[in-house]
C-alpha cells in the first residue's frame, strides 16, 4: 500500500478495527478491570479480523535500496528507526571491548540506528562499551537506555540518568525507558508522587531526554495498566514472537492499545528469551526474527553477542520484506500447541527469571541458591569481563 | 446490591485519570454487578515512592456479601449456590488434603466431625491421590450421604467425553453414591484448555450427558492459573449458550491485587447467576502464613466474606479442622473497611506472586494434566 513513499506495514491480520475496539472498550467500562478488558479487546480483535476497518498503522521511513535496512517512523516523533535494533545486554556479553566496539561500528555502518541499553546491564559495562563504540557516531544513532528504580524515587532515577549519560559519553538520550515493569504494583509505584515518571518530566524539561517509554516481559495486563493510567509515553517495549501470539499475548492485547494511543511498540525476545524453541527445532532463528519484524512494531531489538550473530541478523534485516499474513499464521499455528503452557516463554511463567535487582527493592524473597539468581547477581556485581 | 463508596470518586479524580471515562448505562450496570471501580487504576496521593514504604492504594469497594441462613451462635452459616436453589455451608471440606490425613481413621473422623458441625459442602476430584481421596470420602460418607452436597471433578485435561464418562463411573463407585450434586471440569489452567473442553465430543458434552442420565445435578469448572483463562471459559460458554452452575477459583487477600480472580471473574460469575466457589484461602501451600504476611483468621475470614457460596478449605488433620470450624461457627462477614484494610496491607507483598505460587509458577500444575497435553513434566522444565 504505497502512498507518498510511505507504506502501511501493518498487514491485515494484525490490524485492529479502531472503532470496534473503542466501542468494545466503552461498553465494558474501560479501566474497571484490566484483565477483563484485555480479554474483551482480544475478543474484539478476533471478531474484527475479517471485517473492513481502518487499520492502525506504523509508517515506513523513506525508501531504501534493496540491500539496505528499512526504517519505520517512530510514532508521533517522525524519526526513522531501523527495523532491527541492537540489544544492549548482549553487547556486554561480547568477548572483549574491542570486539564490542567493532560490532557497534559495523552495525551503525550497516544502517542500524536503534541502540538499546540499560543502567543495570552488567553493572554498567554494557553502557560503557556502547558509549565507547559510539564515539564519533553518536549523531547517527537513536540512543535508548533504561532506568532501574524498580519502584523507587524520581531522585534515584535522576542519579541513574547522570550515570547513564556519563557512561554513554553523551549529553542526552533519545529515549529513556522504565526498565522491567514486572510486578502488579509497579504501575502504581511508577505513577506515585515522587515516582519515576516525575523524573521523566524533569529530564525532558532539562533537555537530557527526548522521548520516554517503558519495558517489561511479565504480563500484558501490567503493560495495559501502565498505558491506561494515562502518561504520554512515546514507546512501549515488550516480548513479541510466535509463541506470544497464543499465550498471554502482548501482540494481541498490548500492541493494539499502544497503537490506538499513538505509542510506538518496540519488540524484544523474538527468540523467546532463551532460544529454547529454536534449539528444539520448533522454528529457525531466521523465522523467529522475520516474524517479530513483520509485526506492527517500530523496531525489533535483538541480542547480538558476536560479529557472527550481527552478520546473521544483518542478512535478515537488509532489504527486509515482512512475511505475508499466511506465513505468519502458519508459524503461529506451528507454535501454538507448545505455547499453551508457556514453556518457551519462561519469563512470563516463572519467578525464577525475575531480575533479582528488581525483586530486592520490593522486598520480595530471593532464592540465593538458584543458579539463575546467582548468575544475575554475579553479573550485577560485575565479577567478570570488566572493561579495560 | 452495591453501596457507593465515595473514596473511590476521590481516587478516580487523581491526575492520571484513565483516558476513557465510561459514562454510559452499561458501566453503571456493570458496577452494580461488580461493585468494583477503578480497580487497578485508582491511585492515592499518599503512595510513597520508595518501594519499602509504598502501600499501593487499593481502592476497591467490596462486592456485597451474600445473604446467609443458619446464623445462630455456634452454627455454621449457609449461603445460596448461584441460581441452583441449594444452600451450602460457608466452609467446605477440601478433598485433596483429606487424602493426606495420617490415616483413614483420621480422615473419617474429619468428615464426621465436619458434618456434625454443619459443614455440607464436600470437594473432591477423580485424580486426587490416585483415587484415595474419593475412596476415603465415600467410606466416611456412608450413612451421611444425604446430609452433604457432594462435588467431584473430572480430569480429562482436554480428552474426549468417553474418558469423562468412565471417570464419572469411577468417581460414583469410589464415593459410593448414585449421583453427584456437582461435577466440575478440573484444572482449567492451560491457554488452550477452553477450546479443548468446548470442542465437539469434548468434556462439556459429557457434563450434559451425565445430567440427562440423572447422575449429576449441577456442573461447573475449576482452575488456579490466570483469570484470563477463566474468562475464556465464560466467553466460550456464552458463545455456546452453555450455563455453568458454578465456577471455582483461588480467592484470598493476595488475589485481590495480583492477577485477580476477585476483581475480574467473581463479578462476571455473579452476573451470570453462577455460584462462586473459593479455594486457596491460605495461598495454596500456606506461604503467606509461613512468611507472616497474614494470619489464618484474617485469611479465612477475608475469603469467606466475599460473595462466594463456600470457601473450600484444605484440612488434613483434626486440629486444622477444629481451627477452621472455630472461625466458621457464628461467622459474620468482615466490614467493607476491614476488607479494605486487609487488601491494602497485603498488596505490596502480593504483586510478584510469590505468595500465590499456583499462579506465578508451574509448581501446582498436576502431572496428569501436563502429560495429557503433551507438555513436558515439571522436572523437565527449567522452572
Amino acid at each position: 500500500m504505497e502512498q507518498n513513499g510511505k507504506a502501511d506495514i501493518n498487514s491485515s491480520p494484525h490490524s485492529l478495527g479502531r472503532r470496534e475496539l473503542l466501542r468494545n472498550a466503552a461498553t465494558l467500562g474501560m479501566g474497571v478491570a484490566v484483565g477483563l478488558q484485555s480479554m474483551r479487546e482480544a475478543e474484539a480483535k478476533r471478531k474484527t479480523q475479517s471485517s473492513q476497518q481502518t487499520p492502525l498503522t506504523i509508517l515506513n521511513g523513506p525508501p531504501v535500496g534493496p540491500d539496505e535496512i528499512p526504517r519505520r517512523m517512530l510514532g508521533r516523533t517522525g524519526i526513522p528507526i531501523s527495523v532491527l535494533g541492537l540489544g544492549g545486554h548482549h553487547l556486554g556479553d561480547v568477548k572483549d571491548v574491542n570486539e564490542a566496539m567493532t560490532l557497534v561500528h559495523e552495525a551503525v555502518d550497516a544502517g542500524i540506528n536503534f541502540f538499546d541499553n540499560c543502567w543495570e546491564y552488567h553493572n554498567g559495562r554494557s553502557e560503557d562499551w556502547l558509549g565507547r563504540g559510539l564515539q564519533g557516531r553518536r549523531e547517527r544513532v537513536f540512543l535508548m537506555t533504561k532506568v532501574c528504580t524498580h519502584g523507587r524515587s524520581s531522585q534515584l532515577a535522576m542519579q541513574m540518568l547522570e550515570e547513564s549519560l556519563r557512561r554513554l559519553q553523551t549529553d542526552h538520550l533519545d529515549l529513556w525507558q522504565v526498565h522491567g515493569v514486572t510486578f502488579d504494583n509497579d504501575p502504581e509505584l511508577a505513577y506515585a508522587k515522587g515516582g519515576v515518571l516525575e523524573a521523566f518530566d524533569k529530564a525532558k524539561q532539562q533537555g537530557k531526554v527526548r522521548f520516554v517509554g517503558f519495558t517489561g516481559h511479565k504480563d500484558p495486563s501490567i503493560h495495559l495498566k501502565m498505558l491506561q493510567m494515562g502518561y504520554p509515553f512515546d514507546t512501549v517495549q515488550m516480548p513479541l514472537n510466535p509463541f506470544d501470539a497464543s499465550f498471554f499475548s502482548f501482540q494481541h492485547q498490548v500492541v493494539p492499545e499502544a497503537l490506538r494511543r499513538g505509542v510506538s511498540p518496540l519488540g524484544m525476545k523474538s527468540m523467546s528469551g532463551t532460544a529454547d524453541a529454536i534449539k528444539q527445532g520448533v522454528l529457525t532463528a531466521e523465522e523467529a526474527l522475520r516474524y517479530a519484524m513483520s509485526l506492527p512494531v517500530v523496531t525489533t531489538i535483538a541480542g547480538m553477542d558476536s560479529l557472527d550473530v550481527l552478520h546473521q541478523n544483518l542478512r535478515v534485516a537488509r532489504g527486509f520484506k515482512p512475511m505475508t499474513p499466511q506465513e505468519m499464521q502458519a508459524l503461529e499455528s506451528r507454535c501454538a500447541a507448545t505455547a499453551a503452557d508457556g514453556r518457551y516463554e519462561l519469563y512470563k511463567v516463572s519467578l525464577k527469571y525475575d531480575n533479582p535487582e528488581a525483586r530486592r527493592p520490593h522486598h520480595y524473597p530471593i532464592d540465593q541458591t538458584q543458579k539463575e539468581v546467582k548468575e544475575m547477581l554475579q553479573e550485577a556485581g560485575g565479577q567478570n569481563k570488566q572493561a579495560h | 446490591m452495591v453501596k457507593k463508596d465515595n473514596s473511590q470518586e476521590v481516587n478516580m479524580a487523581d491526575r492520571h485519570e484513565p483516558e476513557v471515562a465510561p459514562k454510559d448505562a452499561t458501566r453503571r450496570q456493570f458496577l452494580q454487578y461488580a461493585g468494583v471501580a477503578g480497580a487497578a487504576l485508582a491511585m492515592s496521593d499518599t503512595i510513597l515512592p520508595t518501594a519499602a514504604e509504598a502501600v499501593p492504594a487499593v481502592a476497591m469497594p467490596l462486592l456485597m456479601p451474600l445473604a446467609m441462613s443458619n446464623t445462630g451462635p455456634g452454627e455454621i452459616p449457609r449461603k445460596p449456590l448461584g441460581r441452583t436453589g441449594v444452600e451450602v455451608s460457608v466452609i467446605g471440606l477440601g478433598g485433596s488434603t483429606l487424602g493426606n490425613a495420617a490415616s483413614y481413621e483420621e480422615a473419617e473422623q474429619i468428615v464426621h466431625e465436619a458434618i456434625d458441625a454443619g459443614v455440607t459442602f464436600m470437594d473432591n476430584a477423580w485424580e486426587y491421590n490416585e483415587g484415595r481421596s474419593e475412596d476415603w470420602m465415600g467410606r466416611a460418607l456412608q450413612g451421611r450421604r444425604d446430609k452433604v452436597f457432594l462435588m467431584t471433578k473430572v480430569c480429562t485435561h482436554g480428552r474426549d467425553r468417553n474418558v469423562a464418562m468412565q471417570m464419572l463411573e469411577d468417581s460414583l463407585r469410589r464415593l459410593k453414591t448414585d449421583h453427584l450434586d456437582l461435577w466440575q471440569v478440573h484444572e482449567v489452567i492451560y491457554y488452550n484448555d477452553p477450546e479443548l473442553h468446548f470442542a465437539p465430543n469434548g468434556v462439556i458434552e459429557a457434563l450434559e450427558q451425565a445430567k440427562q442420565q440423572g447422575k449429576v445435578r449441577f456442573v461447573g469448572f475449576t482452575g488456579h492459573k490466570h483469570p484470563q483463562i477463566h474468562m475464556k471459559m465464560l466467553q466460550l460458554a456464552d458463545q455456546h449458550n452453555y450455563h455453568f452452575d458454578t465456577v471455582q477459583m483461588p480467592l484470598n487477600a493476595f488475589d485481590a491485587t495480583y492477577r485477580s480472580f476477585e476483581q475480574t471473574i467473581l463479578p462476571e460469575a455473579l452476573r451470570r447467576g453462577m455460584g462462586a466457589l473459593g479455594m486457596k484461602s491460605l495461598g495454596g501451600g500456606g506461604q503467606p502464613l509461613m512468611q507472616g504476611a497474614i494470619n489464618v483468621q484474617d485469611a479465612l475470614r477475608y475469603a469467606m466474606s466475599l460473595p462466594v457460596a463456600t470457601t473450600i478449605s484444605g484440612i488434613d488433620s483434626l486440629s486444622v479442622l477444629r481451627q477452621n470450624l472455630a472461625i466458621a461457627r457464628g461467622f459474620k462477614p468482615l466490614s467493607v473497611q476491614e476488607m479494605q484494610a486487609i487488601r491494602t496491607r497485603s498488596a505490596p507483598m502480593a504483586a510478584d506472586g510469590h505468595l500465590e505460587l499456583y499462579k506465578s509458577t508451574k509448581h501446582y500444575d498436576a502431572a496428569e494434566g501436563r502429560k495429557q497435553h503433551g507438555f513436558p513434566a515439571q522436572e523437565e522444565l527449567p522452572v
